[in-house]
């Protein structure tokens, strides 16, 4: 086996990062010079392993709602919190005190009781109470209803005690602070990783991607490189309102070099060279 | 077509639900027959099948003399002169209620009956003197929900609503002890219908039998039926054969016709040639037949009355005082041709069954099928109810006969004029018909001493299970061919007939034992509920050229002509010629709705050896008709099913053939039945799979009622996550379907990743999952009754409770009532409720023996009827979350399904440019085979829907070859930058590289099944045995192990496996050790002996050794492991005298 003499950047020119759109929900941008596992390392980190705040204890004193607890319990869990100061809570695991207490986690206070007589009561996100002011359900302007939990008719009540913690989305899907992370690479498919199929006509069954007009189109003549890969990628980043698409985009990076220091860190000299001498293992 | 999804519209309905109108008014259409036949029963203002019934039960004549006497003696005469039924009430004795009035869900939730009270008028005269009434109670009756009777009759949504039940409630079913019960559509013989029938079973009957017949099911007005079937004899003579209290009679047809009317043979002969005097073949038989006859030497009709009742009178239990002749004329009201009130038109049928018999053996005309929908109607619930009413009714006076006989046989003192001994006569029989009636919807079984012309006694009723609202609505749907013909080997009961177009859907039929028994009526397939005004319709022939009697020209009969028959009744005859013409302009006129649109016109064409010719004409209930267009003025044509056979409509406008269609067609798809016309792009599939969408749809975990607060169901499937789906037919919106969502719509990838999708089994995204994809509950009712404890009469001594000694264990999930708190979450050996023995002062505890944990969702209290007594019973509602987990099954609408084979994690998975990743992967190898490109036209539609925000339509047969769905679709997802046919290039989520291959994503609706790993698995390793065996018992539920199998063994042997094979057949199954002599080779004979050894004088010991007690010796005993099932063997062999002798090697 070859040993690994690539950094994280390929061909000496250092990882650039062109913004095309920034908006509160969504950034558009493209990533340059690196290595496609560089990407997906990152795309990976950000859907997966950027920490944000949810809900993840419920404690019921009291619901005479249709719905069960447990149902209740897990809608809570899913309401986007704002997680921008998520950095200065601790991990519960790592924080030394017994349960929950102000350094790793948030309460959050709900109780509403319907008592209009012909109508409904909804229970929003917004008639949560947040302890800590840092940690509280988002809200898109004061018009924004919140969203919806249950709702009551005259006489049911829903009160309860949710501790809100910090955590990654590897572990459950209500950490996770994007919606959805676009990654594309090599629109015009120089690099012919795929092979599309193709019943009659390609340009009518295989519309552009829109990525195509940033990329550089392959000339008449070119010839295919076959050694030739990818260092141009596109992303598009949507976050579900817990934090601000570049906030995820620049945690996610800080994981991104945590990990590989703690990668460095981890392998001493003896072992790089280890690695290097021994020959592959066969299976 | 459907673009909305009326999210809108459907808020609006849920939240200000209509107190003057249905929001779904179609559903109430399906149950339609169940009701309107219950109605049927009492409906003023003209009279109910149960006024016609003890019209037809007639008055009771009772002497007071025994049979044998001379005397007349004093004649009783009793009879029922109205039967009347309540509407469910409180009894009177209630003081405390608000309200008198007992509405279902309280039945529901109490377990109760829903039933009214049942009286009758019942009267009795003595030797025509004063007429005596009473008002009689015979009992609680059950009622059906939403019937006359029901309180909830006049109720729209927001009543129902506020009575606890769902807000399009549709009723068509009773309630038995808080179960949900429907009398199930079964399908029989058409009534007053002649067919002739070749049936080698015919020709068991006797000697001379042979097996050609023709049948006929007569009904009468308070829909009981009787059956005649004319047997055709080898001598050419014919037989008519009746069933009178299950009890079999053969009658020679001569005797019948001569008693109906005052005739002779010449008359008759006349009759049966129907001028076709060349005819040899006719002639000579009807000579014969009358020739024979002429043996029991009677000439008039009187006579023969005479005969008839001289051997018919102990049978029909008649008083002594009829004269012959007068039991004969009963015979012949009671038993023969019993739709006809009139002797002649028996007797013109008679002769008409004769010819149609004779037909048939002459190879004239062919015989009808009974298998066809040509040939059958269904019996409806209401009918059934009925019939059994009438019975029972019966059977009431009846045994007031037995009993009044019995007296008068055995020398007691009868006096009819002695009020007391009536009384007591009168009350003696067991007059409560709604228990008998609670019983029969209660199991299904029939109780009857008449057999009441059916051909089952058991498997009338089903459960209404609410497992979901398809499952729910398709009950009514159903049709069940008969238990009877379930045993039946031959095949041919089940088979797909073209006659059943339109009729009974092709698709909607288990796989397995039922299949083809138990169909499903198609969509637009009405059942006529009522007998139709036909009183014109004489008239109205007459006017297009029917003669009443058959035309004569010169003095012969002339020949081809046919008859008109209406309702089985004769009303005239026309030429072969003019035949059509006939029938065209009785349709004509019923589509002008001069006459009701619901007749049937059946014109059967002369042919060559084909269905006997004529015009048969069908007014009364129970038949299947379905609407089509008439093309001639467009309009709305009602066609059934005898009829359609001989009609020519058109499916689509490119069928119609000018001069010969006559009508078409609304829409193609009304041939399916409701769950079948619910599977998406079905025409784009092979037909087996939308076989199994039906099955699997009726399985699903979803919504199965917007009540579930007021549901004590014994088990309950809840789906948490429900959505509409993207991609739905039209029918999803008529029946408001979303009011009951049934699954999910699912980003479906069509992959083969990670190896996990091999062999049908899915991937789902683990994200999905913590996001709450395919969350099911499950709700099981457990009832706790105290009354259980002890015997009946003594007086209550337990009550719900906690006592200060009860441990604090009980008390974390139990509040000092005894009952649990909602919410408590229960695990197994946890206090379910706790009750106080008042006599021994203890607390006791019901424990929860659930493997699962659960959690108290509801706690009901049930009092008894009359609110009087402290609570003995306790109905407490469990919740079991079921998020899914592996081997949970799964299922697109394609009849695609498979189990949950691993949660993958969200950023492992393939992701599309876009950053979509699927939350389902299946393998692309689950198609080739099966060929369900419906799903794939889904996917495409859904995705579609998805991009565009608009629900897609996928009614069948939309599409063709010209504009085809892919086109549509494609166009569609090019629009929006997509690949035309679906596909799109993948990355891989572990490496981010692009896939090689472009992936097949889209989305697609997914049902989650109710067969969850968590109700199935079993897993054991020692555990109970059989005890005659030694064997490992089967079974989940008593902890037994999986059989292994011959297949299984033999797959060891192949391999070699002999150490495995050994250990699974013997080791761990009936291991046991004996001893044997080798020497004789019994494993029998070795005996177990104690001798005593000397150590010294003082002192012995004892040895236990074992010998042969035959060979005496103990030198060829030895220890050997054998199967006990073997030694069970051996011992059985040696029972008999066999013995086994092992012969034994050592190595």
């Amino acid at each position: 086996m070859e040993p690994y003499t690539g950094t994280i950047n390929s061909g000496g020119a250092k990882p650039e990062i062109k913004i095309d759109e920034l908006t509160s929900e969504r950034v558009k941008f493209i990533l340059t010079n690196t290595d496609l596992s560089m990407a997906n390392a990152l795309r990976r980190i950000m859907i997966a392993e950027v920490a944000t705040i949810a809900i993840d204890m419920v404690e019921f004193e009291l619901n005479t709602s249709v719905l069960a607890d447990e149902f209740i319990a897990h809608r809570l869990g899913l309401i986007p919190l704002d997680s921008t100061e998520a950095e200065k809570i601790k991990y519960s695991r790592e924080c030394s005190c017994q349960g929950a207490c102000k350094e790793c986690s948030v309460e959050l206070n709900l109780h509403v009781k319907c008592t209009e007589e012909d109508t409904t009561k909804d229970v929003t996100s917004r008639d949560l109470v947040s302890n800590d002011p840092r940690v509280t359900p988002i809200q898109d302007g004061l018009k924004d209803p919140g969203i919806l939990i249950a709702k009551l008719r005259k006489g049911q009540e829903i009160k309860v005690k949710c501790i809100a913690k910090k955590g990654v989305a590897k572990e459950h899907a209500k950490w996770s602070p994007c919606a959805a992370v676009a990654f594309e690479y090599d629109p015009f498919n120089k690099l012919r990783h795929a092979h599309y199929w193709i019943e009659d006509d390609e340009k009518k069954e295989w519309p552009a991607s829109k990525n195509a007009e940033k990329d550089f189109p392959p000339g008449d003549d070119e010839v295919f490189d076959f050694t030739a890969k990818p260092n141009r990628f596109y992303f598009e980043v949507e976050t579900i309102g817990s934090m601000k698409p570049e906030d995820i985009v620049m945690n996610a990076f800080k994981k991104l070099l945590e990990k590989i220091s703690s990668v460095q860190m981890g392998l001493t000299t003896n072992d790089v060279n280890a690695i290097n001498r021994e020959p592959p293992r066969e299976f | 077509m459907p673009s909305t999804f009326h999210t809108c519209e459907r808020e609006k309905l849920f939240l200000n639900p209509s107190s003057k109108r249905f929001g779904v008014p179609e559903l109430q259409k399906l149950v339609k027959p169940f009701i309107d036949s219950f109605n049927s029963l009492l409906e003023p203002p003209t009279k109910g099948i149960l006024h016609y019934a003890i019209d037809d039960i007639g008055v009771m004549e009772i002497s007071d003399v025994p049979y044998t006497s001379p005397t007349k003696g004093n004649i009783l005469k009793v009879w029922i002169e109205d039967v009347l039924i309540g509407k469910p009430l409180l009894p009177e004795n209630v003081r405390a209620a608000k309200s008198f009035q007992i509405f279902p869900s309280e039945c529901r939730e109490r377990f109760k009956t829903y039933a009214g009270k049942m009286s009758i008028k019942f009267c009795w005269q003595v030797n025509n003197g004063r007429v005596n009434m009473e008002i009689r109670n015979v009992g609680m009756c059950p009622i059906m929900i939403k019937s006359n009777r029901c309180n909830l009759q006049s109720f729209y949504s927001k009543q129902l609503i506020e009575h606890h039940e769902e807000s399009e409630e549709m009723g068509g079913y009773f309630i038995i002890n808080g179960i949900e019960k429907i009398i199930r559509h079964l399908i029989v013989q058409r009534r007053n219908y002649v067919m002739a029938l070749i049936r080698p079973s015919f020709a068991n009957r006797g000697k001379s039998y042979t097996e050609y017949g023709v049948s006929i099911r007569c009904a009468r007005l308070d829909q009981t039926t009787m059956t005649n079937t004319l047997h055709y004899l080898k001598d050419g003579s014919c037989m008519l054969r009746f069933l009178w209290r299950k009890q079999e009679y053969l009658v020679p047809v001569i005797l019948f016709l001569k008693s109906l009317v005052e005739t002779n043979d010449k008359g008759i002969f006349e009759m049966l040639m129907l001028g076709d005097f060349e005819n040899t073949f006719f002639s000579d038989r009807v000579e014969l037949m009358l020739q024979e006859f002429k043996s029991y030497n009677v000439q008039s009709r009187g006579q023969c009355l005479s005969i008839l009742g001289e051997k018919f009178r102990i049978i029909f239990s008649l008083p002594s005082h009829y004269s012959n002749q007068r039991v004969g004329e009963y015979v012949l009201k009671k038993v023969l041709l019993v739709h006809l009130n009139n002797n002649q038109d028996k007797f013109n049928l008679l002769i008409f069954m004769i010819r149609k018999l004779y037909s048939l053996v002459a190879g004239d005309c062919c015989s009808d099928n009974p298998d066809s929908p040509q040939n059958q109607e269904i019996l409806l619930s209401g009918n059934l109810y009925g019939m059994i009413a009438k019975e029972k009714l019966m059977d009431y006076l009846s045994s007031i006969r037995t009993l009044i006989v019995a007296d008068v046989n055995s020398k007691k003192n009868v006096d009819f004029n002695n009020k007391k001994y009536l009384s007591t006569i009168f009350n003696k029989p067991s007059s409560d018909i709604g228990k008998k009636l609670s019983y029969f919807l209660a199991t299904g079984n029939l109780v009857s001493n008449t057999g009441l012309d059916l051909m089952q006694t058991s498997g009338y009723t089903i459960v209404a299970e609410k497992i979901n609202f398809f499952r729910y609505i398709s009950h009514f749907r159903c049709v069940h061919r008969g238990s009877f013909f379930a045993e039946l080997k031959t095949t041919t009961v089940r088979k797909l007939l073209p006659e059943s177009w339109g009729f009974i859907c092709p698709v909607h039929t288990p796989d397995g034992s039922p299949c083809g028994l138990l169909n499903h009526l198609s969509y637009s397939c009405r059942i006529i509920t009522s007998k139709l005004n036909a009183d014109r319709i004489p008239i109205f022939l007459s006017e297009f050229g029917m003669t009443i009697r058959p035309l004569i020209s010169g003095h012969k009969t002339e020949k081809n002509q046919m008859c008109i028959q209406l309702d089985g009744k004769i009303v005239g005859w026309c030429s072969h010629k003019n035949a059509k013409s006939i029938a065209d302009k009785l349709r004509f006129i019923k589509i002008e709705e001069k006459i009701p649109i619901d007749i049937e016109i059946g014109y059967v064409p002369p042919s060559n050896g084909g269905q006997y010719p004529g015009i048969y004409i069908f007014s009364t209930s129970a038949r299947m008709m379905r609407p089509v267009k008439y093309l001639a003025n467009g309009k709305t044509d009602m066609v059934g099913s005898f009829e359609q056979v001989y009609m020519n409509i058109a499916c689509l406008p490119e069928d119609i053939v000018e001069g010969v269609t006559t009508h078409q067609e609304y829409s193609p798809t009304n041939i399916l039945s409701i769950v079948a016309n619910l599977t998406p792009f079905s025409d784009y599939n092979q037909s087996p799979r939308n076989m199994y969408q039906c099955q699997m749809a009726k399985q699903t975990m979803g919504t199965p009622s917007t009540a579930l607060m007021y549901r004590t169901d014994n088990k309950l499937y809840h789906l948490q996550t429900g959505q509409t789906p993207i991609v739905r037919p039209e029918l999803h919106n008529t029946l408001g379907l979303d009011g009951f969502p049934n699954g999910t719509n699912a980003i479906v990838a069509v992959i083969s990743y990670t190896g996990y999708d091999m062999e049908d089994a899915l991937i789902i995204n683990k994200s999905s999952y913590e996001r709450g994809f395919g969350y099911g509950t499950i709700y099981k009712s457990e009832i706790i009754d105290l009354g259980e404890f002890r015997a009946v009469g003594d007086p209550i001594h337990h009550q719900f409770g906690l006592e200060d000694d009860a441990p604090t264990s009980w008390r974390e999930k139990l509040d000092n009532d005894g009952l649990p708190f909602i919410g408590a979450k229960l695990t197994t050996g946890d206090p379910l409720c706790a009750y106080i023995d008042r006599i021994k002062g203890v607390t006791k505890i019901k424990m929860y023996g659930g493997s699962e944990d659960a959690y108290i969702d509801q706690v009901r209290l049930l009092g008894d009827d009359l609110g009087k007594d402290e609570v003995q019973k306790v109905h407490i509602k469990l919740r079991i979350p079921r998020p899914p987990v592996i081997g949970d099954k799964f299922s697109s609408r394609h009849g695609q399904k498979g189990v949950l084979s691993r949660l993958w994690p969200q950023v492992d998975l393939p992701f599309t440019e876009s950053g979509m990743q699927p939350d389902i992967i299946i393998n692309p190898h689950a198609f080739p085979s099966r060929m369900t490109i419906g799903m794939f036209v889904e996917s495409m539609a859904g995705k579609c829907g998805a991009l565009f925000g608009v629900a897609q339509d996928c009614t069948p047969f939309k599409y063709n070859e010209e504009s085809t769905a892919i086109d549509y679709f494609g166009e569609q997802l090019l629009r929006s930058g997509f690949n035309y046919h679906g596909n799109e290039p993948m990355y891989s989520g572990t490496t981010g590289e692009e896939f090689q291959a472009d992936i097949y994503i889209g989305v697609v609706f997914y049902q989650r099944l109710r067969h969850m790993v968590s109700d199935k698995w079993q897993v054991r390793s020692t555990g109970p045995v059989h005890n005659l065996t030694m064997q490992p018992i089967g079974g989940r539920k008593r902890n037994g192990g999986i059989r292994f199998g011959e297949m299984e063994r033999d797959s060891l042997l192949a391999h070699g496996m002999s150490f495995c094979l050994q250990d699974r057949l013997m080791n761990c199954s009936d291991f046991s050790q004996c001893h044997l002599c080798r020497e004789c080779g019994s494993i029998f004979t070795s005996l177990s002996l104690k001798t005593h050894h000397k150590i010294d004088s003082n002192r012995t010991y004892k040895k236990h050794h074992i010998q042969c007690d035959i060979c005496n010796t103990a030198k060829w005993i030895t220890l050997i492991k054998i199967p006990s099932a073997f030694k069970y063997l051996a011992t059985e062999l040696a029972s008999m005298g066999i013995k086994i002798i092992l012969d034994t090697e050592t190595k």
